[in-house]
């Protein structure tokens, strides 16, 4: 069966970006009016004034092109945010002009998951001292003195200024109730509270009766330093705090173990580190697998019964984090890739399709349940194709807002991949949807994206399933450094959300690591992943607060 | 038996005129004339009626070393006179234009020797010894390939492909490197980078709505919808089929 009709979720961004026009016409009257069609490009303008008159060197200019001719004569529209209302230039989804996208990936940069079992057992079994509760809950009292940048043990230190630093503080978890309700409740992740009632249950019973420490350091460090500080510094406060809180000689031999445990033994990192040709250290975001980058957001424990609004959450989120900052500045730079990326959250177009194919799937097979065979990669891969094309083609607009094809490349495949994870269960079956898509398109149209996308998109449905050494992996396991994904833009955010896809439809609580999914199960951080989305616009809008903030110490504007 | 290349799959017009316009034993339907000076304003490489610019001596002049490929190919005229290496890029609306980007770089391929074709999205770029561009270029452009209104030579800023029209049927193009005028002839007014031209060049009338459905190698709903080409679906589908397992099972 086929779903005819769905709810053409991006009509009303079609209304709104091409004010009074019919989002179902061919033709438009282009007025050539280049940058003043944007009221923040007419700011920039004039900033960009002011900053040569000031230093006398000349700056943004957008009359420098073609001699005189500023881009910006098509129309230049708005944007909304997918699964939002709100309206946002979109100059304000660049990284650079967006705190909240800021804050994403500090977040995640300043963050390591600790265990504290091997600490104890060195504690207990080599000391023979004594680990209760209390003497945890102490532990953690001096922990969240130290860990911003305090001394403890130490006379006569230099220390961080708590107003610098006040987004800085560490929690625990386990799976043991009775262990948890006996910790002070500030310093405790509540994983009955925070998670859906089977979804606690699951993510209890993989964590057992084991105790880890969420570490998050100074948004401030990690902006000076970079992701490979946060265990290090996370370690020596960690350590100190042991010594502190458990009155040991600060030099004895067993500290060695307490520091190995916290810098490696113990250590979960949110990001593995790169080989020498884009090398980076841990914590960065080219190490951040796609499994891990789905358990980070947090939507399937709010909407447990949308799979669908999780999955394009965790695209959103890797499109911003993988494609605007990973590869769109850390490996090249620039401006085009918020452009790629934004089309996989802007205008609920990724979402209307995604919505088709859930329906569609749903009401053929049965969502996390279908077996993965080639067969149902095949007709969901190509039904969701067929119908976002015929979209685009119904409604021009939306093909002149993805102007673009490897934004419209990208927005297929995610949600053919996307409606396969989700009906299978399986993010492989997703992936080979993906690629399907991609033949599709490119032989519908006789286009794809540019030239990467003859790389990748091409030759990617070999390995989809062989598990071989540098020849395939699956998807959760998978980051932006596996072996050709490593250089195209548009891609990875699709690959997450598939990961995610594939729990998601199964009512699974976690991707890749329990551990993680609990970590950033936390209201205390500054950026609420449980809905990125808002959140960017809420960066987009000038509202997002973010953390690490230097105007304490820097002289007022 | 001797393979007898079939180019591509399907029945559908769109279909068929992939495959023909593939098909180096088809000759494309002239539709214009343009005089050789008109390629070379437009292409902006050189000023008409200079000398080529050279990378290296005509190969009659210099010791080439031995080598059986050469022997066995014919070097095309720019190569062997040494001309330097230029290009010319199209730019194709997705409302019907008679051709795409893979279209174009396939047809290069089966029907230009010496190019250097690359397909993206929104423009596809040959690049060749320079008078063997101006030629391609040339065979491009007078032909059923091209469509003045649909159809655009844009070496930058390419944006338009799959923009809404103009009013007028016209391609969006921010540099207007291309005119309808009130004739109803398209004139080139601009280069392929924008540079204003000493003289305008008549590209002749746009094709008709029904003219471009029917040349067009696009599938488009209000043409021939990809969904309707089933042979065409299904080779694809296999095609991927093949791929997966072929990769997951070498010995398949």
């Amino acid at each position: 069966m086929s779903v005819k009709e769905t709810q053409k979720r991006f009509i009303k961004a079609m209304k709104k970006k091409f004010a009074g026009e019919d989002p179902a016409s061919t033709t438009t009257v282009y007025k050539y009016e280049g940058y003043t069609q944007s009221k923040r490009k007419v700011e920039f303008k004039k900033a960009g004034d002011a900053i040569a008159k000031k230093r006398g060197i000349s700056a943004y200019n957008p009359m420098v092109h073609m001699g005189g001719i500023p881009l910006g004569q098509r129309q230049l529209t708005p944007y909304m945010v997918s699964g939002t209302d709100v309206v946002v230039e979109g100059d304000d989804l660049h990284f650079v002009n967006n705190a909240a996208m800021q804050q994403f990936w500090d977040e995640i940069r300043r963050t390591v998951v600790v265990g504290l079992d091997t600490a104890h057992a060195t504690l207990e079994k080599r000391l023979g001292k004594t680990v209760t509760p209390e003497t945890i809950s102490n532990y953690l009292a001096v922990l969240n003195h130290a860990m911003p940048g305090a001394a403890v043990v130490q006379e006569h230190m230099c220390e961080t200024n708590p107003g610098l630093v006040d987004d800085c503080y560490v929690k625990v978890f386990t799976g043991d109730d009775e262990l948890a309700d006996s910790i002070d409740k500030q310093y405790v992740l509540d994983i009955n509270k925070a998670f859906p009632k089977d979804q606690a249950a699951q993510l209890k019973k993989a964590v057992g009766k084991s105790l880890w420490q969420a570490v998050h350091i100074p948004t401030t460090v990690v902006r000076t330093c970079d992701g490979g500080t946060t265990s290090r510094w996370s370690a020596m406060q960690i350590g100190m705090s042991f010594i502190d809180a458990y009155k040991m000689c600060a030099g004895e031999a067993a500290v060695a173990d307490l520091a190995f445990a916290a810098k490696h033994a113990a250590l979960v990192e949110m990001a593995d580190i790169l080989p020498a040709r884009r090398a980076r250290g841990p914590n960065e975001p080219g190490g951040l697998s796609f499994g891990f980058l789905a358990d980070i957001v947090q939507t399937n424990r709010k909407y447990p019964d949308d799979p669908v609004k999780s999955s394009l959450e965790v695209v959103a989120s890797g499109c911003m984090l993988y494609d605007q900052i990973w590869l769109g500045s850390y490996m090249s730079g620039g401006v085009g890739f918020t452009q790629y990326a934004t089309a996989a959250y802007t205008d609920d177009i990724l979402d209307d399709f995604c919505y088709y194919g859930y329906d569609y799937a749903k009401g053929k097979y049965k969502i996390g349940e279908t077996k993965p065979t080639m067969d149902i990669v095949n007709d969901l891969g190509t039904e969701v194709t067929l119908y976002g094309i015929e979209q685009y083609e119904k409604y021009p607009t939306t093909l002149e807002d993805h102007f673009g094809g490897s934004q419209r490349a990208t927005v297929l495949a995610a949600a053919s991949g996307v409606t396969a994870a989700l009906a299978t269960g399986n993010a492989n079956a997703g992936l080979s949807a993906w690629y399907l898509s991609m033949y599709l398109h490119k032989e519908a149209w006789g286009r794809l994206g540019f030239f990467g996308y003859d790389l990748q998109d091409q030759c990617g449905a070999t390995n989809v399933f062989s598990c071989r050494s540098d020849e395939g992996a699956i998807d959760e396991l998978r980051g932006p450094n596996y072996p050709n994904y490593a250089m195209n833009v548009g891609h990875q955010g699709g690959y997450a959300g598939i990961a995610g896809a594939a729990h998601f439809g199964r009512g699974d609580a976690w991707t890749a690591s329990p551990l993680i999914k609990i970590c950033f199960a936390d209201k205390n951080l500054a950026f609420d992943f449980t809905e990125p989305r808002k959140e960017f616009a809420r960066g987009a809008i000038r509202e997002f607060m973010p953390a690490g903030e230097r105007t304490l110490v820097i002289p007022a504007k | 038996m001797a393979y007898k290349a079939q180019y591509y799959p399907g029945k559908t017009s769109v279909a068929q005129n992939r495959k023909k316009f593939m098909d180096p034993s088809y000759k494309l339907e002239k539709l214009r004339s343009l005089s050789d000076d008109d390629i070379v304003i437009m292409l902006g490489h050189r000023a008409p009626g200079s000398a080529y610019k050279t990378i290296h001596p005509p190969l009659k002049e210099g010791v080439e070393p031995d080598d059986p490929i050469r022997k066995l190919v014919e070097p095309t005229p720019g190569a062997a006179a040494g001309d330097r290496i230029r290009y010319s890029q199209f730019t194709d609306s997705m409302f019907y234009a008679p051709s795409v980007p893979y279209v174009r770089s396939w047809m290069a391929a089966t029907r230009f020797r010496g190019v250097d074709p690359g397909t993206l999205s929104g423009r596809q770029i040959i690049e060749a010894r320079e008078r063997d561009i101006e030629k391609i270029t040339k065979e491009l452009m007078e032909t059923e390939v091209f469509d003045p209104a649909r159809s655009g030579v844009r070496g930058c800023t390419v944006h338009g492909h799959s923009l809404r029209l103009n009013e007028n049927g016209m391609m969006f193009d921010m540099l207007q490197r291309v005119v309808l005028d009130k004739s109803g002839n398209v004139y080139a007014v601009k280069d392929q980078v924008g540079d204003p031209l000493d003289r305008k060049v008549n590209l002749g009338k746009p094709m008709s709505d029904a003219e471009l459905k029917k040349r067009t190698t696009i599938y488009f709903i209000g043409g021939v919808p990809f969904r309707s080409d089933a042979e065409v679906v299904g080779w694809v589908q296999r095609i991927h089929n093949e791929r997966t397992k072929c990769g997951f099972a070498p010995k398949l």
